[in-house]
């Protein structure tokens, strides 16, 4: 017996040799549709697989229920929308839709569809698809996602059919990221879903388990189709045979065969499974990059620096003046008037050795910050924001002029004799966090200033920030990027992630007043210039009054296999946003 | 028999009530709820927050959801997971083949290897079967799992003779019925290895000491006595005698089946319910959680129960009261 497992041990390594990809299906063909994308691509050749991975799980392929990114991610790869994102130059480009004309009230939208466009079963795609996909968003059967984001005050957009090809979409009010906001609805197939539609079981159809048991009835309008689905292994996504892109030579888009997706546990799995060669793609973190690149030649991929992240991290200090139901302020009343005092915050700010951070924490992978955009938004970034380089002088001086005192102990007081100290709350789970909070410590310590750091569970944070209030001071950081609407629950001052004051009933400073106005302006017009010049104007705010203290937001990196041509890395979101026009020379990884 | 059947089965109830309602109490005292990832987002309106706690029911206090959560577990619905939108034993039973699979190699390799060992080194005490043996058996037993586990992994990524970790390679779907058997044999070995293991040392350590109690009993001299060649005194008479306190550990084999492998397969991203448990434990996806604990709790009362009826089928010395 034992013996005989040895044997068995000795010829596993061949079985391995054996089982290597050798994936070969004929791809069905059909005719390409009258109203055809040419991709102004470079001309690549069909085939090839691409293998990527990612931590966690679907919970879900119907975009009506999906309220993470790694769902979301999936959705998107095969239910496609009337506009796209181009992620490179940041602009809307034609989707579903091939051209759309705005009224002159800036409220009304026509879009002119794709002629010939089918789903992946064939059926074709129309005016009452979109139709649909509007009329299940908005029923209040369905609480989702997409009907918040695609109301204005409350008040829904109204949908009409013109004909088969035209749709005619209606803003109550000026809605400025409306081609935007519409760009990120996936479209619904109407004559896949309408039972469950009109059953009432619309938010379970599409779930993980029909997308293991019948993973063709997730119709795909995408460049490619669901083939199948292995909880926590793989999901395997197929060329849609009906996409509706071709090459400049009419071949018909993606030139990938397969798209296949590891599901790993976490993060460093993820990464492992790249710095092993086994996938082709990946995001790195700053301080993974350094022993990652070492593997670079062995598995023949390269590290590229997408430049800074929109990721951004911050410090802030709880300036709510409320009480809790016991009438014990949140806040112990001198502290308050510290927080509240904006040469206060700015003498923290100056206090704060950003450029040290960088060296110490992210290995000189990253940049200070000093506002509530990094430069990865190049559309909205406002590089005029007031900075606080280092400078403890300048601390002390701003410090002296709000009535602190450094006493002969070494140690800060205000008028009242109170020395200045307080508790800076952040999440466990973020080590590059944590290790900025030890350095913060550090450097407050040069001003006289005592911090103590609580690390806490996730959800105990959120808990203390939204519910309870009962906390000095906290660092978190939030993903920004994208159109300024996304920023609104942060910078208004009714705002839920208005962390230092949320949910005002009516703003407690004239700047908050001012923000509030200039971030409801910007939504109310569709002129580019005239909303960057409200919005550049909020992070000039942001950054004087100092809310939140800026620290420093980390370089994006990725790790991409040598063998993909037709790689355009944009500096925010998905590497391979142009997943359809990617080609490999190299058939085997 | 009946009765005695029907007693062990009815004293399942106060105890999934205490463990479940246990369970319940300790999520809803730990901080945040499924909501608290959501309402970290800036993008999401806090209408949509209110109207999906209402939906799920968080807004109200947690004996509340308890009670509603127990009144649908008696029409035999276990709800269902917020994450997925999916029913519970949907979920489970999706998930569970995999988990039941290892489990059930494991347990053959702990059985396999360790019955002849322990018969082997019981016959010679002191030989340098015994103490090698003991010396492997202690060994592993002093290594937790999850070490194990991570030494396996490393072993695999440094080497590259095994997969590291899933159940199935990349081209698993595209291969024939027989190499994607095989392809399930090949990524089986290591988990079944560390799991197995220390069951080998467990069951071997156990074992052996009943064997030895056994070879002192009288009928064995007598059997010896007889003429009876060693082999079949050894294999015959002394390993059936000593197998029946094995039985009574079939009912902790049984409950492991879906339980055991929870850390080994997290670190071995093996895709069995001991990863679902353990996310929807971090998401705090309750009625998941719930409904595995519902699940883990039977198994392990049901395998005492066939344990106990196992030990009176083969020792006739053992009888229930009617």
């Amino acid at each position: 017996m034992p013996r005989h497992s040895l044997l068995f041990l000795a010829i596993l390594p061949l079985l391995g040799a054996a089982c290597a990809p050798k994936i070969k299906e004929a791809r069905e063909s059909n005719p390409l549709p009258a109203g055809v994308d040419t991709a102004q691509n470079e001309i690549g050749r069909r085939g090839g697989v691409f293998i990527d991975s990612t931590p966690g799980e679907p919970s879900t392929f119907n975009p009506l229920v999906s309220e993470d990114a790694t769902s979301s991610g999936f959705i998107s790869l095969f239910l496609d929308s009337l506009v796209r994102n181009n992620a490179v130059t940041q602009e809307v480009e034609p989707g579903l839709a091939t051209r759309w004309e705005i009224a002159p009230d800036h409220k009304t939208f026509t879009f002119h569809l794709r002629p010939g466009v089918c789903w992946s079963d064939g059926h074709p795609f129309s005016a009452d698809d979109v139709v649909f996909t509007f009329q299940a968003i908005y029923d209040t059967r369905y609480p989702n996602r997409a009907a918040f984001d695609l109301s204005v005050d409350g008040k829904k957009f109204t949908v009409e059919k013109i004909d088969d090809l035209t749709v005619r979409l209606t803003t109550p009010e000026i809605y400025a990221p409306f081609l935007e906001t519409v760009g990120g609805v996936g479209l619904l197939p109407r004559h896949e879903l309408e039972p469950a539609f009109r059953d009432g079981s619309l938010l379970k159809a599409w779930n993980v388990s029909i997308a293991q048991k019948e993973p063709r009835r997730l119709l795909a309008t995408g460049a490619f189709r669901l083939r199948s689905y292995q909880p926590a292994e793989r999901i395997v996504f197929e060329a849609n045979p009906h996409y509706w892109r071709a090459d400049s030579q009419g071949v018909r888009l993606p030139y990938v065969d397969y798209l296949v997706t590891k599901l790993v546990k976490d993060a460093n799995a993820s990464t492992l499974a790249f710095a092993t060669g086994q996938t082709d793609a990946e995001g790195l973190s700053p301080d993974n990059v350094a022993w990652i690149d070492r593997y670079a030649k062995r598995y023949g991929f390269s590290v590229f620096n997408r430049g800074p992240s929109p990721n951004t991290g911050f410090i802030w200090f709880n300036q709510n003046p409320g009480r809790d139901t016991s009438g014990k302020p949140f806040v112990p009343p001198h502290k308050l008037a510290w927080f509240t005092d904006r040469r206060f915050r700015q003498a923290i700010s100056h206090g704060i050795d950003r450029d040290g951070l960088v060296r110490g924490v992210l290995f000189g992978r990253g940049q200070p910050l000093w506002g509530p955009e990094t430069p990865a938004n190049k559309k909205w970034y406002n590089p005029n924001v007031t900075q606080y380089p280092y400078d403890p002088a300048r601390s002390r001086a701003l410090l002296a002029q709000a009535g602190f005192q450094m006493g002969s102990d070494q140690k800060l007081r205000d008028r009242a004799g109170n020395v200045v100290e307080f508790t800076l709350n952040t999440n466990q789970e973020n080590q590059l966090r944590a290790n900025m909070a030890t350095a913060f410590k550090e450097n407050m310590r040069d001003l006289g200033i005592t911090v103590n750091l609580s690390f806490l569970d996730f959800g105990t944070l959120v808990g203390k920030i939204q519910d309870s209030y009962d906390y000095e001071a906290g660092m978190l950081g939030l993903t920004g990027g994208g159109d300024p609407a996304g920023g609104i629950s942060v910078f208004s001052s009714k705002g839920r992630l208005h962390q230092w004051h949320p949910n005002q009933k009516t703003p407690a400073t004239p700047w908050e007043a001012r923000i509030d106005q200039l971030m409801s302006d910007q939504l109310h017009t569709l002129d580019y210039p005239t909303r960057k010049k409200y919005f550049d104007e909020v992070q000039k705010i942001m950054s004087d009054e100092t809310p939140y203290i800026y620290l420093v937001t980390a370089n994006a990196y990725v790790g991409l296999k040598d063998r993909w041509k037709n790689i355009r890395i944009p500096p925010l979101g998905s590497l391979v946003w142009n997943l359809d026009e990617l080609w490999t020379p190299l058939l085997t990884p | 028999m009946t009765t005695f059947i029907l007693r062990r089965l009815a004293s399942l109830l106060p105890m999934l009530l205490a463990v479940t309602l246990l369970v319940f109490g300790l999520m809803s005292l730990a901080p945040g709820d499924f909501l608290t990832p959501v309402k970290a987002q800036r993008d999401i309106n806090p209408a949509l927050i209110a109207e999906l706690q209402k939906s799920f029911g968080l807004d109200r206090p947690w004996y509340e959801q308890y009670a509603l959560w127990l009144g649908n577990v008696l029409h035999l619905d276990f709800g269902y997971s917020w994450t997925y939108k999916v029913p519970v034993a949907q979920l489970i039973a999706q998930r569970a083949p995999a988990t039941i699979l290892l489990s059930l190699t494991s347990l053959l390799l702990a059985w396999t290897l360790a019955i002849p060992l322990a018969v082997l080194a019981a016959a010679r005490p002191g030989g340098w079967i015994d103490r090698a043996t003991s010396a492997a058996a202690y060994f592993a037993l002093a290594i937790p799992e999850f070490f194990l586990a991570l030494l396996a992994v490393w072993m695999a990524a440094r080497t590259g003779w095994f997969p590291i970790g899933g159940l199935t390679s990349l081209d698993h779907d595209f291969l024939s019925p027989s190499a994607r058997v095989l392809d399930i044999a090949y990524h089986l070995i290591l988990p079944t290895l560390v799991l197995g293991l220390g069951g080998v040392a467990g069951t071997l350590r156990v074992l052996r000491a009943n064997v030895l109690d056994v070879l002192q009993a009288e009928y064995i001299t007598a059997a010896r006595a007889k003429g009876l060649s060693e082999k079949v005194v050894l294999f015959r008479h002394v390993l059936r005698n000593a197998l029946n306190p094995l039985l009574s550990t079939i009912g902790y084999a049984l409950a492991g089946l879906l339980s055991g492998s929870l850390l080994v397969e997290n670190v071995m991203n093996y895709p069995g319910l001991g990863r679902l448990v353990y996310e929807a434990f971090i998401r705090e996806d309750q009625f998941v959680v719930l409904g595995s604990v519902v699940v883990g709790c039977s198994l392990l009362i049901i395998g005492n129960l066939i344990s106990d009826l196992a030990l009176a089928w083969s020792d006739p010395r053992v009888r229930y009261g009617r």
